[in-house]
């Protein structure tokens, strides 16, 4: 991605650069079309993001406040798509989430499973949440909690790494990879659920 | 024909002001000359600043502003302060701002807050439209001319879809067309991101009269985005006058006849006397805090300190910062903020801006007014909705998470907080029940796991789902919030196709009708002052019109066709004629007419000046 790609226009469903008008969406658009990229799991976050501006900058309702009710509709409903599309692409758990899916592996609810070994610590930490929730503001379990949150985010960065290096390249379509990547996503998401709680207790704490 | 260029170029543009209407204060801006302005009638002694009070004198309309303020001082039983806090609200939300107020207020069956004023009743948003109305006549007298009715107006960030659709009702009720409804943090965003030219990641920390926000925004390349906001809808100055009120009070204690202790009017007086206290002790160390009942035999008064006030501040200024925390903590951010932005008067005070630098570990900007950073950001705003610019983009988000109740109590959530927006989620939901036809639906905004700990937006039903077995129907409802912030919801049946046609009528909100019906009531109300505006301009228009053919009725005899000839002299005469009576409707005829029979003369001059008056203002006003 060199500097002159990010300099011409961007290809998007969305908008037509030349004809400077907004294009309304034909059938379910994927979130790498509306940003106007092909499907991969690794993403520049900052090219992504300067995308995200570009494109803002044609289909936001800001800039159409003169335009007939009709356009300002559309643009509303493309900038809603474009801000669904980024959230997604611009997080790495919802991408691989959505690649797999797209790649006609189980969703979340098809296959609830966790790796076994994975399961084990997810009982400890649990039994850490409730004894830090329990014991109340200003704490020894709260206190530990900081270094708990890191071991997570620790281990959160490594599942994505696995996944990351699964889904690059992209596995064939139905591809039996596919429920490991789920089982390993599954774990991600329960560990955001846990860094989100502890979190939460953490918010507890007067400011220091 | 340059100048003809110049004039349409203008009427492109429609400009839109920005309105930050405030719990204390509002202000109203435009973009003038390359920059927004707060707009004054009398920029030597005015600040801009238009309180968000109304009066009602006994006989005679209710007086707005600074009349209102000046008048409620004498008269505390009579005024209304600080609406802003009942906008969107029932009464079981606010009963502590219920007791400042002198009137009685009762709620309608959807729960809107009625106050009861003589023989008169009015609701928040109406009351809210007076504010706006005054706003925008100060914009007409400081520009010297009717002031664009198409307004960005302001609210904190952290309120929901019921407080921003009653925003958006008061803007209706007074005569104005709501471009764009905007958070105020963001507004003060715009005004320094465009003053200081700065880029980065920016804390804004808006603690006003009522409202508290705190918002986080990455700046880059023209783009203003929020990535989190937090805040607290009943946090601000009149809490802390609030405190101080009761601190007097309680040291008044026993020498304080019950019956007056319980007067709306008293305790009025008590908060103004206050906020005076709290104002001075931003610039001394001591200040004094007086109360008076003459007609009591009470007249107390004692010296505050600024430690004690600072004190009573203390546990506001906790919960605030726990805000700023959790938008900390939500915008993702991994390390510090770059810059630190304070808007508000109550940031004036300076515990509040050492407590904050600390909690940030950066300086805050205090370059422009706290007071009128929040209009002008609203008048960039204005001005990149109009079409002026496309070098500034602003990109928000919604507060709170929007869900459904679901069958346990328990809230399915379909839109996040902070999730940008505009934004669109579809959810799908089934039958429970074999044969069922319709589903209800409760709407809710907020972060608690249980709907009932959750503002209620609005219930509505599905029906029309055709008989099927339980759980084989399957109903997709898509939720909707467009840039304002405001919700609407639309439902199909998947199976049939049937679109349901639904209405979430907000909680605490007015429906169209009501809008409406108050519209036209306040119409018949305001309808004769209106039109004495309006007649005196229109005179003064006609006149101009008819000196300005007046002078070219040589060429208009000699070049004209006859039948066009004939027709100016008839809308000439009908003009004079008109502009000497008092009808409205007819002076506007006339004026109508003269235009249209003036045309052809137009066409003819080549008369700069000639041209310009003829046409020129009629464009102004189209």
């Amino acid at each position: 991605m060199g500097k002159t790609e990010e300099q011409g226009p961007v290809e998007s469903p969305l908008f037509c650069a030349r004809t400077k008008r907004l294009l309304e969406a034909r059938g379910n658009l994927t979130p790498f079309e509306v940003l106007g990229l092909t499907p991969s799991y690794p993403l520049d976050d900052g090219a992504l993001r300067r995308r995200l501006l570009r494109l803002s900058r044609q289909v936001h309702p800001d800039f159409h406040g003169q335009d007939d009710p009709a356009t300002r509709e559309l643009a509303e409903r493309n900038m809603a798509e474009l801000n669904t599309a980024f959230r997604i692409l611009s997080d790495d758990f919802r991408r691989a989430d959505w690649l797999v899916r797209s790649l006609g592996g189980p969703s979340e609810d098809q296959d609830r499973e966790m790796p076994p070994e994975f399961l084990l610590e997810v009982f400890e930490w649990n039994e850490a949440l409730e004894e830090a929730r329990a014991a109340g503001v200003g704490s020894p379990a709260r206190a530990r909690l900081a270094a708990q949150e890191e071991a997570l985010v620790r281990e959160r960065r490594r599942a994505m790494d696995e996944v990351g290096a699964m889904l690059t390249p992209l596995p064939p379509a139905g591809s039996a990879a596919l429920a490991d990547i789920r089982r390993r996503l599954n774990s991600v998401r329960y560990l955001n659920r846990t860094l989100q709680e502890i979190a939460e207790i953490r918010l507890e704490e007067p400011a220091g | 024909m340059p100048y003809f260029e110049l004039d349409v170029l203008d009427n492109v543009k429609q400009p839109i002001v920005g309105i930050d209407l405030g719990t204390t204060n509002s202000l109203i801006a435009l973009w003038r000359d390359g920059r927004p302005e707060v707009l004054r009638p009398d920029p030597t002694s005015d600040d801009g600043r238009i309180p968000s009070v109304i009066q009602f004198p006994s006989g005679g309309r209710p007086l707005v502003g600074r009349a209102a303020r000046a008048a409620a001082v004498a008269a505390p039983e009579t005024a209304i302060f600080s609406v802003k806090r009942f906008m969107g609200r029932g009464l079981a939300d606010v009963r502590d701002d219920l007791a400042a107020v002198p009137f009685p207020a009762a709620e309608n069956e959807r729960g809107v807050i009625q106050f009861q004023v003589g023989a008169r009743v009015y609701t928040p948003p109406a009351l809210s439209a007076a504010i706006l109305r005054e706003c925008w006549e100060r914009a007409g007298a400081a520009l010297g001319r009717e002031a664009p009715r198409r307004a960005v107006i302001t609210v904190p960030a952290y309120f929901d879809d019921a407080q921003r659709q009653a925003t958006r009702d008061a803007a209706r009720l007074a005569g104005l067309d709501v471009a764009r409804i905007i958070n105020e943090p963001t507004a003060a965003s715009l005004a320094y991101g465009l003053d200081q030219r700065r880029e980065g990641k920016v804390a804004v920390f808006d603690l006003g009269g009522g409202t508290f926000d705190v918002s986080i925004l990455d700046i880059e390349d023209g783009v203003f985005r929020v990535l989190s906001t937090a805040g607290d809808t009943h946090l601000g100055g009149d809490d802390l006058d609030r405190a101080l009120g009761e601190l007097a009070l309680r040291e008044i204690g026993a020498g304080l006849d019950p019956a007056i202790a319980a007067d709306p009017a008293f305790r009025q007086g008590v908060r103004l006397a206050a906020e005076r206290c709290k104002i001075e002790l931003s610039s001394r160390l001591e200040a004094e805090l007086k109360v008076l009942a003459p007609e009591a035999g009470l007249r107390w008064s004692r010296i505050v300190t600024r430690a004690e006030l600072e004190a009573l501040i203390d546990p506001f200024l906790e919960r605030a910062l726990a805000c700023c925390r959790r938008a900390l903590a939500d915008s993702g951010l991994a390390g510090p903020v770059d810059e630190v932005v304070l808007v508000g008067g109550c940031t004036r005070i300076p515990a509040v801006r050492a407590r904050v630098a600390a909690f940030f570990g950066r300086t805050p900007h205090t370059e422009l007014s706290p007071d009128e950073v929040v209009a002008l950001g609203a008048a960039v705003q204005g001005h990149v909705l109009a079409g002026g610019t496309r070098d500034i983009l602003l990109m928000d988000v919604t507060p709170l998470s929007l869900g459904v109740e679901t069958m346990g109590g328990a809230v399915a959530k379909a839109i996040l907080r902070n999730s940008p927006v505009p934004t669109q989620a579809t959810d799908t939901y089934t039958t429970y029940a074999d044969n069922q036809t319709g589903i209800d639906f409760h709407v809710v905004q907020g972060e608690r796991d249980l709907a009932a700990d959750c503002r209620s937006l609005g219930r509505f039903k599905l029906s029309g789902i055709p008989p099927l077995p339980a759980g084989l129907a399957r109903v997709s409802v898509r939720f909707s919030l467009d840039a304002d912030g405001i919700l609407t919801v639309t439902a199909r049946e998947e199976s049939t196709g049937a679109q349901a046609s639904i209405e979430v009528q907000p909680m605490h909100g007015l429906t169209d009708g009501e809008v409406e019906g108050m519209l036209r009531a306040s119409y018949d109300h305001a309808r004769e002052d209106l039109d004495a505006g309006r007649r005196a301009n229109l005179a003064v228009e006609v006149g101009t019109m008819v000196r300005a053919v007046e002078r070219n009725l040589d060429t208009a005899r000699d070049r004209l066709d006859p039948e066009s000839w004939e027709e100016l002299q008839a809308a000439l005469a009908a003009a004079r004629q008109a502009a000497a009576g008092a009808d409205l409707a007819s002076l506007q005829r006339a004026r109508d007419e003269l235009e249209r029979a003036a045309l052809p003369l137009a066409a003819l001059l080549m008369d700069a000046v000639a041209k310009r008056a003829l046409t020129g203002r009629t464009l102004d006003q189209v």
